[in-house]
Order: structure tokens, then C-alpha cells, then sequence
């Protein structure tokens, strides 16, 4: 009876363990959406245990940083993405007893590491913090640290894209402001290589950059070597060499998409059938399907219950989905899209996609066999005790299964970049944010913009709605 | 049996005792000694750096030169633009730092305040110029210019596989005659570090 009850404890205390990652998501975008950058700060700051807790550390310190970035507290952004940084580079020496315990419960309880992208997007936003900042040092070691994280990260999945084209672009933009040349055309042309290994195409003027850059250094070979339409002239690129300052736009655009959990639960008879359900994400609806299951060996005609959770994505129907941008009330200007998170998300999950299926796939068979010996060795010759014990077993079974949703919640779902070439002096430009059918959803003025001479001024804008 | 049992329980508790008496420990050191904990640039490369590089400089033949030269008066130098172009965000005013301190200390060299601090004295002296009495005031045109200028560099190279890291730094400083444009010293200073990170643990 004791062991009974013990078992009965065990799955009411279970049932109220809610995944995290919900619950955070849940609370934190409606402040987000109606309250403001600072409410949002304040709310993850003041709930940093309760949603995020000790193995999600560094995503408390990445959705720190990029709040803080698009609420122009660029060094509070800094000191975040640098602790985040360091969590993530401590990460990677594994805990044995934590990858033991998600073998037997979930991957929640295993430290968070970040994404590749997230990685990447670290460096993205700590390169405009400094550059907005105007320190081209800072931004430069920044630069730095990022080729040397894409180095890891290619060499601990050689098979998989880790690279990323807006931040090789931004790399260049950084060496020519050092006046590397040699080192920006290296970049411009990295760059092009990035784009053509993501889903993404390349932007037109974003080349447009590249050519002139590599036309400036007589890198004729490495054009061709692109197999791109070679460029007749390179207007805006070659304007802004002339000039030589710049007011480079960007812009952030909608809220990128997060995590949902597909639950399939069902039940089986050894070699028999096995009637599995779940319920679609999008539209909501129940789905059912049966499968052949697999014998167990030793088991008669007892039913098995299993669960298994999936993370998959859900997207966000972004009010924002470009920009228009008009400079001293002159023509508009439609920056292009730099880098979707959503596709990059979607990369993630499908390069994951064997790993996750085959890390659930061993932690279901191992919990299910753990469940059937339970209600063996727990058996009480009452049949009516022994149903209900049995379905408590299969519910706290079930509980524990969690599917690991942890990704960042603040990032945009669309990265657009535009640079202009200006003339020394004082300049105001305005980004009207737009939906899909070119509605205006929000303006973002910034007047009397100082650019002093050779200067590169970085505007940040944040429609993250 | 018992006491086996007492001391099963003894020895848990000794264990759990050891566990908890972890959390934070703070110890004073030597400001002097060198310590490594991640691997990065950190107060002991800033300090040795700057000495050794100092140290180098000074003892050089343009100094004996300059200082005929100068009829026997030891050279002014300036501190111009140190620049970081490591991976690192080095603190570079705590490394110009421990050069001017090194450069003073030697007893070798005067010392003229850089071009920020210039600002800082010329904005102090306007303000007495209408503020101090006048046997307190400092009169402008009055500074000592300097007669070399000493710029550098710090550079870095990582080279990684796993959890194995070798980092390594080239600190290039330079000393240019302000007058001439001419170089009279070029320095550098090469430091090598090892990083080990275990893949697993308990």
C-alpha cells in the first residue's frame, strides 16, 4: 500500500510540472506587445526563476540582450549577450548526471545550448551595439569572435549550415570601416557563398556591395568564381566608396516564430495494434492513426501505454513585414531582407530533426519498460486498486514527457538592411514599418542625424509587432 | 549491523557537510603573482607586456642618440592611439596604463599627458584664465611638446579544435620621432596560451 501511494504522489506532483517554456512565452509576449521594451526587461528580470530557472540561463541572458538592444541600451545589451557568451562556451564541457537524467525524464532538465543560429545572431546584435555605439574596435572583436564560433561550429557538425550570410556581410562592413580592405573583400565574398548555402537568396544589394568591393581590389577571379550575372555598374556601392559616410538602416521586422509541442499518446498490445492520436497545432483538430506495434519480449496480453513529445515550429502572423524608408523627405527606399529567422529556425529543426526523434524514441522505450516492471513489482491481487494504481503510473509517465521548446523569444522574424550614402552633416530619415498588403503599421523618425565625415551611422529600428 | 549503519550515516553526513561548504571563497593575493583562469588577456599579460616592452625600448641605441641629442635631457614621449585588434575585448586603457607607469618608473623618460587629457587641462585652464586670482593662474602656452610618440597594436590569433585551444597574442608597439616621422623603435612582445576544456563531466 505504501508503495501505492507513493507511485499516486509521485503523479499528482508531476501533473503540476508545466513546461517552461509555455508558461514563459505565454507571459512574456502579451507584455511585450502592449507594455513596451522596458515592462518586458522589467518582467523577465523579476521572473527570471520562475520562467527561466537555472538550466535556461543563457537564454535569460539572450532575451535580455535583445530586448535591451532594440530599447537602445546598447551596453546593458553588450553585458548580456557577453554573459550568455560565457554560458554558452562553459556549456561545453556535458554533465554526465544531467544527460543521464533527460535520458529518464526530458531534454528540459539538461542545460539549454543555444541554437546555431541564436549563436550567431549573438554576434549579429553585439556588432550593431557597438556600431551603433560608434566604437568600430569593439564591433571589430566582435567580428573576431564570431568567425572563431563559426569555426567550432563547423567543426563539430561539418554537414550542416553554420554559416550566415547578414553576418559575413556586416563582418565586411566592419573591416572596411578599419580600412582592411583586403579582409572586407574576403568577407563580401563569404558572404555571397553563405547566402547561396541558406534558403535564402541573395539580396541585390547586398551584391551590388560585394562586386564593387572586389572590382575596387581587382578580385576580377573571385566575381567570376561567384557565377553570378556580373553587374554592369554599381551605383549606390561605388556613391558610397566616393562619399564615404553612410547611413545604414536596419531594421527588424515582425516576432520570429517559437516552439509548440505535437503530443502523440497511445496504447499497444505487444505485436498487436498501436492506436496513436495528437493533436495538430495549427488547426487544432485531433488526429488518429494506428500502427503496427512492435512485440515486447516477455509480454503477454497486458495493453502499454506510451507518449512521446515533438517540438515543432509555430509561426506568428507578423503585423510587420517590411520597410519603407525615405532620406531628407527624398525618395522612398525599400531595404531587403537580410536574414529570416523563420527559415533559419525551420534549418535548425530539420538538421535536429534525427537527433530529437532518436533521443525521444530511447527515452519512451526506456520509461515505458521502467512503467511496466513498476506496475508489476507494484501489483496488489485487488484488480480494481490495481487499475487505478496503474493509470496513475501511466499518467506521471506521461507528465514527464516534455518536449524541449527552449528557443529565443525576442528575436525578429525578418532582419532588412539598407545602406545609404550621404554627405557629411545633418540629415533625418523615416522607416515606415509595413504589413504584407503595405499597410503603414508603425513610423520610426530620426532627425537631425549628425554624420561626420568617413562615418557610418547605424539606425536601429524595432517593429517587433 | 547497527553500526555499520551509523557509520553509513556518519560518513553521508561528512559528505553532505563537504558538499555545502562550497558557494563563495575570497582570498587576497599578490597583486604581482600571475594567475590563468580562462585564458584570456588578464592583468598579469597587461603588466609583463608593458615592463618587458618598456624595458626593451629604453635600452635600445636611439636613446642613448637622443638623449646627445638633447644635450643630456631625457626624451618626452607621448602616448598616442593603442589599439585593440584582438578577438578579446581587452581593456587597453589598464595596458596604456601600465606602460605609463612603467615608462615614469624608469626614470628614463619624461612624460607628457596624451591628447584626451590635453582637452581635459586646456578646458581647465580656460576656466582659470577667468576664474583664479592671479598669482594662482596657470598661463597657456606653456606645455612641453613632446618629442616621440609611442602607438601599438594588440593582435591575436586563435587556432581550435574541440575542446583544445591555443590562443595567441602579437602586442607590436611603435616609437615615431614627432618632428621626423621617423620610427626609432619597433617592439613586440609574443605570448602563447594553451586552453584545455574536458568535454564531459560528473
Amino acid at each position: 500500500m505504501k508503495r501505492l501511494a507513493l507511485l499516486l504522489l509521485s503523479a499528482v506532483l508531476l501533473t503540476s510540472c508545466a513546461n517552461k517554456s509555455m508558461t514563459r512565452y505565454e507571459t512574456l509576449a502579451p507584455t511585450l506587445e502592449k507594455k513596451g521594451f522596458d515592462a518586458t526587461i522589467a518582467e523577465v528580470k523579476k521572473q527570471q526563476k520562475d520562467l527561466y530557472g537555472s538550466n535556461s540561463e543563457y537564454l535569460y541572458y539572450y532575451d535580455l540582450g535583445v530586448l535591451n538592444h532594440y530599447n537602445r541600451n546598447f551596453d546593458e545589451s553588450i553585458k548580456n549577450f557577453e554573459k550568455a557568451e560565457k554560458i554558452y562556451d562553459d556549456l561545453y564541457t556535458k554533465s554526465i548526471s544531467n544527460e543521464a537524467a533527460a535520458i529518464v525524464t526530458n531534454d528540459n532538465v539538461r542545460p539549454y545550448r543555444a541554437r546555431p543560429f541564436e549563436v550567431l545572431t549573438m554576434y549579429q546584435l553585439q556588432i550593431l551595439n557597438y556600431l551603433a555605439k560608434g566604437d568600430v574596435d569593439g564591433a571589430l572583436v566582435e567580428v573576431k569572435r564570431s568567425q572563431i564560433a563559426m569555426q567550432s561550429l563547423y567543426q563539430k557538425d561539418q554537414d550542416k549550415v553554420n554559416d550566415n550570410g547578414f553576418l559575413r556581410y556586416l563582418s565586411a562592413l566592419v573591416y572596411e570601416l578599419d580600412d582592411e580592405k583586403d579582409d572586407a573583400a574576403i568577407s563580401y565574398y563569404k558572404t555571397v557563398k553563405a547566402y547561396d548555402e541558406s534558403k535564402m537568396g541573395l539580396p541585390n544589394e547586398v551584391y551590388e556591395y560585394v562586386t564593387e568591393s572586389l572590382r575596387s581590389l581587382d578580385r576580377e577571379d573571385d566575381i567570376k568564381d561567384l557565377k553570378k550575372p556580373e553587374l554592369a555598374s554599381t551605383p549606390r556601392a561605388s556613391a558610397a566608396r566616393e562619399k564615404g559616410q553612410e547611413i545604414v538602416v536596419i531594421g527588424y521586422a515582425g516576432h520570429s516564430p517559437i516552439l509548440g509541442e505535437m503530443y502523440l499518446s497511445g496504447t499497444f498490445v505487444s505485436g498487436g495494434v498501436m492506436n496513436l492520436y495528437y493533436k495538430d497545432g495549427e488547426t487544432g483538430n485531433k488526429v488518429s492513426f494506428t500502427l503496427v506495434a512492435p512485440p515486447v519480449a516477455g509480454a503477454g496480453s497486458e495493453t502499454f501505454h506510451i507518449g512521446f513529445a515533438l517540438p515543432e515550429v509555430r509561426k506568428h502572423n507578423s503585423r510587420v513585414d517590411h520597410f519603407e524608408v525615405s532620406m531628407d523627405g527624398g525618395n522612398r527606399m525599400k531595404p531587403e531582407k537580410v536574414m529570416s529567422v523563420d527559415d533559419e529556425l525551420r534549418r535548425n529543426m530539420e538538421d535536429e530533426k534525427t537527433t530529437t526523434i532518436t533521443r525521444t524514441a530511447v527515452r519512451v522505450i526506456l520509461r515505458t519498460i521502467a512503467a511496466q516492471k513498476a506496475k508489476s513489482a507494484t501489483n496488489t491481487g485487488n484488480v480494481l486498486l490495481d487499475l487505478v494504481k496503474n493509470v496513475g503510473v501511466d499518467v506521471a509517465q506521461g507528465q514527464l514527457e516534455q518536449a524541449d521548446l527552449r528557443v529565443g523569444l525576442f528575436l525578429p522574424n525578418s532582419f532588412y538592411m539598407t545602406r545609404i550614402p550621404v554627405d557629411a552633416g545633418s540629415h533625418s530619415v523615416s522607416v515606415a514599418a509595413q504589413g504584407s498588403h503595405g499597410e503603414t503599421v508603425g513610423v520610426y523618425n530620426f532627425d537631425n542625424i549628425a554624420v561626420r565625415k568617413g562615418q557610418k551611422v547605424f539606425l536601429i529600428v524595432p517593429a517587433i509587432k | 549491523m547497527s553500526k555499520i549503519w551509523t557509520l553509513c550515516l556518519c560518513a553521508s553526513l561528512a559528505f553532505l557537510v563537504g558538499c555545502s561548504s562550497g558557494g563563495k571563497k575570497v582570498s587576497r593575493i599578490d597583486a604581482n603573482s600571475v594567475t590563468d583562469l580562462s585564458g584570456s588577456w588578464n592583468d598579469t599579460d597587461s603588466r609583463l607586456v608593458a615592463d618587458e616592452m618598456i624595458m626593451d625600448c629604453l635600452n635600445r641605441p636611439w636613446y642613448q642618440t637622443m638623449v646627445q641629442q638633447k644635450n643630456g635631457a631625457v626624451p618626452t614621449v607621448v602616448i598616442g592611439k593603442v589599439r585593440n585588434k584582438s578577438h578579446e575585448h581587452i581593456n587597453v586603457e589598464t595596458f596604456v596604463k601600465d606602460i605609463e607607469r612603467a615608462l615614469i618608473n624608469s626614470g628614463k623618460a619624461d612624460f607628457v599627458a596624451n591628447a584626451e587629457e590635453r582637452s581635459e587641462l586646456r578646458d581647465e585652464l580656460a576656466s582659470q584664465a577667468g576664474n583664479a586670482t592671479e598669482e594662482t593662474r596657470k598661463d597657456a602656452g606653456m606645455e612641453i611638446g613632446a618629442d616621440l610618440m609611442l602607438t601599438g597594436t594588440l593582435n591575436s590569433i586563435v587556432d581550435q579544435e574541440g575542446g583544445e585551444q591555443v590562443i595567441y597574442y602579437q602586442i607590436d608597439m611603435e616609437l615615431t620621432d614627432i618632428q621626423s616621422h621617423r620610427k626609432v623603435w619597433v617592439g613586440d612582445k609574443k605570448i602563447k596560451k594553451f586552453v584545455n576544456q574536458s568535454s564531459v563531466k560528473m
